[in-house]
């Protein structure tokens, strides 16, 4: 995984299933790496009040076996 | 192929029915189906029925034999399908394929979802695995936030639609006060619908379709047949199309036009002989308000991303140029995902029937239905004209 990507686009969750209601609000994103593949990721640090847009940039946190990314905001 | 035509339905008040089971939900709409189609119920050689998410909801599958067993037809195979919220309309192919091949005569097809007695982070879990579990779900990422990312994403590349969304809603809500099976009978307004609960910005708890209980049925025979059987106005399937795309928003080329849509639409228009200007009225796959936006543009009823002006201009309501949702939609006469597909051409035959009361459409010759299953992964568009 990249150590840096793009939001190529976001939300902010206030409503989420089961696994994840204890940690709203929160943002998910597709991001962008720097080669161009797009991925689904959980971006952590949101604060409300952040703002949020299109073409930040987030900073790799983990990876884990599957393949799945967390980032976090600058 | 021979000619295939709709002869009954049959549907459910849509809505939250705690009272109401499975079987109830299933005998009560294909009961009515079989009733208005005027014909002996051991007639129909085989069931399609669709259902999305019972396995999880109710712990209840094998919902074929639930319906013919429940109906009192003895001895019928059924089969159940399963894409998403676009199952319904998956159910309505199969059977049309088998009275078109002349694998039978005719068949009944149907759909059938009940949700509402879970509870909300449940509801969300079950339809969060129309997305990718592993690659979405499990990261957090809700069926709601998919379509909020996609908003987002179209605001970026084209324009900010959020008031134009917003009148999708006012829309499909103002025809649901005329539909009587319709889940909320309410008129909602732009501020209601910007200033709701924010379930995953910037769709709010106005801009997403309903938790609904509700089943809806048909019964399909040859145009032949139908002609000879049927009182009323026979509805024959002019074209149909089946598109699809990857399961995951993260790998489809763009998330601001649904391929699979682009693909079922030109596949329907092509077999149907008719161009977007020749459709009178569509019942289209709102799922959230920023999908009916899309969507109107991918079938060609709106230049792309003019799909906004076009509903900002009021083209969508149920007088306007291209009457959208004349039932109230997903958003407003509900989303009992897998009778969805179903429901949806319930409104189109009875808009072409002539039968739709205060919510009549003036012209209603050709009609279209249009139904998305997951993040635009699977899709339907069938074409109908009045005979």
């Amino acid at each position: 995984m990249a150590k840096k990507a793009k939001i190529y686009t976001y939300s902010i969750i206030n409503s989420a299933s089961a696994d994840f209601v204890d940690k709203v609000p929160y943002v998910v994103a597709i991001l962008e790496d720097p080669a161009g593949k797009k991925f689904a990721s959980f971006i952590e640090g949101y604060k409300e009040g952040l703002n949020v847009e299109i073409g930040m940039d987030v900073e790799l946190v983990k990876e884990d076996e599957a393949g799945r990314a967390i980032y976090k905001f600058n | 192929m021979r000619g295939v035509s709709i002869i009954g339905i049959g549907e459910t008040k849509m809505g939250k029915l705690p009272d109401k089971s499975l079987r109830d939900l299933i005998r009560e709409a294909g009961s009515k189906a079989i009733a208005d189609a005027g014909i002996e119920k051991e007639r129909i050689q085989a069931v399609f029925v669709s259902n999305f998410n019972s396995s999880y909801l109710c712990y209840q599958s094998h919902i074929g034999p639930m319906v013919t067993e429940v109906l009192g037809l003895e001895n019928v195979p059924a089969i159940r399908t399963e894409g998403a919220c676009a199952s319904g309309s998956l159910a309505f192919r199969q059977g049309y394929l088998a009275v078109a091949s002349g694998m039978y005569d005719m068949v009944l097809v149907g759909g059938v979802e009940k949700m509402t007695h879970r509870a909300t982070e449940e509801v969300t879990t079950g339809i969060a695995s129309a997305s990718d579990y592993e690659l979405e779900a499990s990261l957090g990422v809700t069926f709601p936030s998919v379509f909020a990312m996609i908003a987002n994403r179209y605001f970026y590349e084209y324009r900010n639609v959020r008031e134009e969304m917003a009148l999708c809603a006012v829309s499909n809500h103002n025809n649901a006060v005329l539909n009587p099976d319709a889940q909320m009978q309410k008129a909602v307004t732009v501020e209601q619908v910007k200033n709701g609960f924010p379930v995953a910005y910037p769709l709010t708890v106005f801009d997403c379709s309903l938790v609904t209980d509700g089943a809806a049925f048909l019964v399909l025979t040859t145009t032949d047949i139908a002609k000879q059987i049927s009182k009323k106005r026979v509805v024959e399937v002019m074209g149909l199309g089946h598109g699809g795309d990857t399961l995951t928003a993260a790998t489809k080329k763009s998330l601001t036009t649904f391929a699979a849509t682009r693909q079922a639409a030109e596949q329907a228009y092509k077999m149907a002989g008719v161009t977007p200007a020749d459709i009178d009225l569509a019942e289209v796959h709102d799922c959230f308000t920023i999908t009916q936006i899309i969507n109107i543009e991918d079938l060609g009823f709106f230049p792309k991303g003019k799909g906004g002006d076009a509903v900002a201009e009021g083209k969508i309501t149920l007088h306007g140029s291209k009457p959208i949702n004349t039932s109230g939609g997903l958003k407003a006469k509900g989303h009992p995902i897998g009778a969805t597909g179903i429901s949806q051409i319930y409104e189109i035959v009875t808009q072409l029937r002539g039968e739709a009361g205060p919510r009549q459409v003036k012209k209603a010759e050709i009609g279209l239905t249009h139904n998305l299953g997951g993040t635009a992964a699977t899709c339907t568009v069938n074409i109908f004209r009045g005979l």
